[in-house]
C-alpha cells in the first residue's frame, strides 16, 4: 500500500497565501488524527537566530496556519504548544522570541516550550548494529497530536557528514532535550532513523515558502504526508536527489520508518519544481569544507601562523 | 626588553589577542584571568602558565607591564581603572566604557598614571581603511561632500565551535547602547576621518525580536562639512569568510570605497597570502600574521601600535579621549531619537 504526499505552492508570500497553501496541501492528504485531538505539539525547524527567510528556520507562519488547520478542522479547544530543545549553539528561550515565535503564541494563544525544560525520559533504540540512548522529552510522549514543521533545505556540513537534505527525519534531532548535540553528530543518520523510531510524528507539514539550495530561493512550497520518509523522497527529488542516494532515507527505509516507493504525489508537478531549486552537490559541499578546514590546519601547522578563534 | 602581558578575559576575543601577541616582537602573554574555569584550561593549553581565576590577582603580580582587557562591555570600566591604578599599561576592547562620563573618568585615572591606554578600535587598522584615509587625506578626491558607512553582520551567527553566543549579549544593561557594540566602528570611522560630528537623524529599528534594535540609520554632519549616512545591522547570516563593510566617500574631486582596497574573492586572497607566508617561512623571513583572513590582521596591527608606543614611549593613536568622542557622538544618536520613530534632531 502506497502513501500519499501532497504539494502545494503559492505565488503570495503573504499570510493568507500561505495559510492557503498549507491548508491546500493538508486537506488532499485527507490526514485524520488517531484519536481526540485535545493536545498538540508542533516541532518547528529553529537553526541559531536566522530567520525564515535565510531559508534556515521554519516560518513562523506555516506554523500558524497549521494551528489554524487544527483548531478549524479537529478542535477549536485543543491544547496547542511549538515546542524545540536548545541546541549546542542556539538557546530556545532567546530564538522564540527572536524569530518571533512569541508573537505567535500571544496571537493564536498557544504556549511555547522549551524542550530541554522540561521532563525527560532516556529511550534506547536500535539501529543496523548500533545502539543509541536518547534523553527525550516526555511531551512527545504524551501529546495526542506530533505535527514535525522543518524548513526545505539542504544538509549542514555535520562531523565529516555532509547530509543531502535537512527535512522531516533530521528535524527530529532537535528534540534530543540534551543541548549539546554535537556527539551525535559523526552517526547523524542512525541517530535520526533512530529518533524516527522512537518519536515518529503523526503528521509532516515541510515549510518550502523559501527554501534552501545553493541559496535561499522563494519555491513558495508546502509539502504534506504521513510518512517523514516519503515526504523526505519527494523533497529529494525536487532537490534533484534520487531517494536512494539519501543516506537518511535510505536507511530509514531499511529500518521500516518508511516508504521511499509507491509515494501517491498530489498537487504541484515535482518535476517542474525541481527546475526552480537551486541545487546543491554534496561533494562538492563536502570537498568545500573538509578541504578548507584541512588546508587550514596544514598551512597553520608549517606556517606557524595563528587560526582565528572562530575557526577552531 | 620583553613586554610581559596580561588577558583580562579570555573569551574569542582574549583568546584572539593571545594568538595575535605570540607574533608581537618583546612581547609575551604571561598571565590570563577569567573566572571560567573551561576559560582557563583553554588558557593554559594555549602555553600560559599564570592563570588566576580574580583579575585582581593577576595586575598584582608584578611580572606583568601590560594588560589586555577583553571582558563583556559592561565589565570594562571597572577592570581598566583597576589596571591604571596598579600602574599597568592598557589595551581594552572597545567600547571603553558604557558611558562618556565613565570615559572621562578612566582617562582622569590615566592621567593621573604614568602608563599607556589604548582602546581596540581595529576598523582604523585595516589596510583599506588605511588607504581610504590616506587617499582621503591627500586631497585625491577634492573636499568630501556626501559619504556612506556600512557595516552588516550576524553577531549571533556561530562560529565553528558551536558554542552559544554569551548570555550577556542579550541583556542590554550588559551590552550597553547597541551601537556600543558593532555599529560603534563606523561612527569612530566617520570621527576618524571628518572630525567632530553632530547626529542630524536617527532611525533604530528592529528586524528580528532582539531584545534592542537590530539595525539602525544614522545620519551625521561633520564640523569640518561632510555629511555621512551610516547603515549598521546585526541581523545577517554572514559565514566566514563572508564580510559586509564598506566606506564611500564622495568628493568634488572623484570617490574613493573601501571596496577599491579590499580583495574582490577572499578565498582567492587567502590562498594567496598562504602561499606567500609558506615561501616567507621556508625562506627563513618573517610571516605576516593573520594576512590570510584579511581582516583579522587588523588586530595584528593594532597590537604592534600598541607594543610599539610601550616601547618607544609614544602615545597610542587611539586612547581614552578618542573613545570618550566616540561614545558620546553615540548618546547623541539616541538622544535623537523616539523609539522606532524618526525623529530629526536639527532644526533647518
Amino acid at each position: 500500500m502506497g502513501t500519499t504526499v501532497s504539494v502545494t505552492r503559492t505565488s503570495a508570500f503573504d499570510e493568507g497565501g500561505i495559510r492557503d497553501a498549507v491548508f491546500r496541501a493538508l486537506d488532499l492528504i485527507g490526514f485524520e488524527p488517531p484519536g481526540p485531538v485535545e493536545t498538540v505539539a508542533i516541532k518547528p525547524n529553529l537553526r541559531f537566530y536566522w530567520d525564515y527567510s535565510t531559508g534556515e528556520t521554519t516560518d513562523p507562519r506555516v506554523v500558524a496556519s497549521v494551528v489554524d488547520y487544527v483548531r478549524e478542522r479537529w478542535n477549536a479547544r485543543a491544547r496547542i504548544a511549538v515546542v524545540e530543545a536548545d541546541a549546542s549553539a542556539m538557546r530556545t528561550r532567546h530564538a522564540f522570541p527572536m524569530l518571533h515565535f512569541d508573537r505567535l503564541a500571544a496571537e493564536k494563544q498557544i504556549e511555547l516550550v522549551n524542550l530541554s525544560d522540561g521532563e525527560t525520559c532516556e529511550r534506547e533504540v536500535t539501529v543496523g548494529r548500533r545502539k543509541f540512548t536518547f534523553p527525550l522529552p516526555r511531551l512527545l510522549f504524551d501529546t495526542d497530536l506530533f505535527i514535525n514543521c522543518p524548513k526545505f533545505k539542504v544538509g549542514p556540513y555535520a562531523s565529516g557528514n555532509a547530509l543531502h537534505i535537512t527535512c522531516s527525519l533530521k528535524n527530529l534531532f532537535g528534540c534530543i532535550a540534551k543541548p549539546r548535540k554535537v556527539g551525535w553528530h559523526p552517526q547523524i543518520n542512525e541517530v535520526i532513523v533512530g529518533l524516527s523510531k522512537l518519536i515518529p510524528p503523526h503528521l509532516n507539514v515541510v515549510d518550502g515558502i523559501v527554501a534552501l539550495g545553493q541559496r535561499p530561493v522563494r519555491l513558495g512550497l508546502v509539502l504534506a504526508g504521513v510518512d517523514p520518509v516519503a515526504v523526505d523522497s519527494v523533497v529529494a527529488r525536487i532537490m534533484r536527489y534520487r531517494p536512494s542516494s539519501v543516506k537518511q532515507i535510505r536507511l530509514a527505509q531499511k529500518e521500516g520508518v518508511g516508504s521511499s516507493h509507491n509515494i501517491t504525489v498530489v498537487g504541484e508537478d515535482v518535476k517542474a519544481m525541481s527546475k526552480l531549486f537551486p541545487s546543491r552537490s554534496p561533494l562538492a559541499f563536502k570537498l568545500a569544507w573538509t578541504g578548507q578546514l584541512s588546508m587550514l590546519r596544514l598551512y597553520a601547522k608549517l606556517s606557524g601562523d595563528a587560526v582565528p578563534p572562530l575557526l577552531d | 626588553m620583553t613586554i610581559n602581558v596580561g588577558i583580562i578575559g579570555f573569551g574569542k576575543m582574549g583568546k584572539l589577542h593571545l594568538r595575535v601577541c605570540r607574533y608581537m616582537k618583546d612581547a609575551k602573554v604571561v598571565a590570563v584571568a577569567d573566572p571560567s574555569p573551561r576559560a582557563l584550561r583553554a588558557a593554559q593549553k594555549e602555553g600560559v602558565r599564570a592563570l588566576y581565576d580574580d583579575y585582581h590577582d593577576l595586575l598584582r603580580g608584578p611580572d606583568v607591564d601590560a594588560v589586555i582587557i577583553t571582558l563583556p562591555n559592561f565589565m570594562h570600566l571597572e577592570a581598566t581603572l583597576a589596571a591604571v591604578t596598579a600602574g599597568k599599561h592598557v589595551f581594552v576592547e572597545k567600547p571603553l566604557a558604557m558611558t562618556s562620563a565613565d570615559c572621562e573618568r578612566i582617562d582622569d585615572a590615566a592621567g593621573r598614571q604614568d602608563v599607556k591606554l589604548m582602546v581596540g578600535h581595529n576598523y582604523r587598522f585595516f589596510d583599506a581603511t588605511r588607504k581610504l584615509k590616506a587617499g582621503y587625506d591627500s586631497g585625491a578626491i577634492g573636499d568630501v561632500v556626501l559619504s556612506t558607512f556600512e557595516l552588516v553582520h550576524g553577531p549571533l551567527a556561530p562560529s565553528l565551535e558551536s558554542a552559544p553566543v554569551p548570555e550577556w549579549y542579550f541583556e542590554r544593561e550588559k551590552v550597553g547602547m547597541w551601537l556600543l557594540d558593532l555599529g560603534y566602528h563606523v561612527v569612530d570611522l566617520f570621527r576618524w576621518l571628518f572630525g567632530e560630528a553632530e547626529v542630524v537623524y536617527t532611525r533604530l529599528d528592529n528586524h528580528y525580536g532582539f531584545p534592542y534594535e537590530d539595525n539602525a540609520i544614522v545620519v551625521l554632519q561633520s564640523q569640518a562639512g561632510p555629511k555621512g549616512v551610516l547603515h549598521v545591522g546585526y541581523f545577517a547570516k554572514l559565514v566566514f569568510p563572508a564580510f559586509d563593510f564598506r566606506v564611500i566617500l564622495h568628493g568634488t574631486a572623484g570617490c574613493l570605497s573601501t571596496d577599491q582596497f579590499v580583495p574582490r574573492s577572499l578565498r582567492l586572497h587567502a590562498a594567496k597570502e598562504g602561499i606567500a607566508n609558506m615561501l616567507r617561512r621556508m625562506t627563513a623571513r618573517r610571516i605576516k600574521p593573520l594576512s590570510y583572513t584579511y581582516f583579522y590582521s587588523s588586530y595584528v596591527e593594532e597590537q604592534r601600535h600598541f607594543f610599539d608606543c610601550l616601547r618607544n614611549g609614544k602615545e597610542p593613536a587611539v586612547g581614552a579621549r578618542d573613545a570618550f568622542g566616540t561614545i558620546r557622538l553615540i548618546e547623541d544618536v539616541y538622544r535623537c531619537r523616539d523609539g522606532v520613530q524618526s525623529v530629526p534632531a536639527m532644526a533647518s
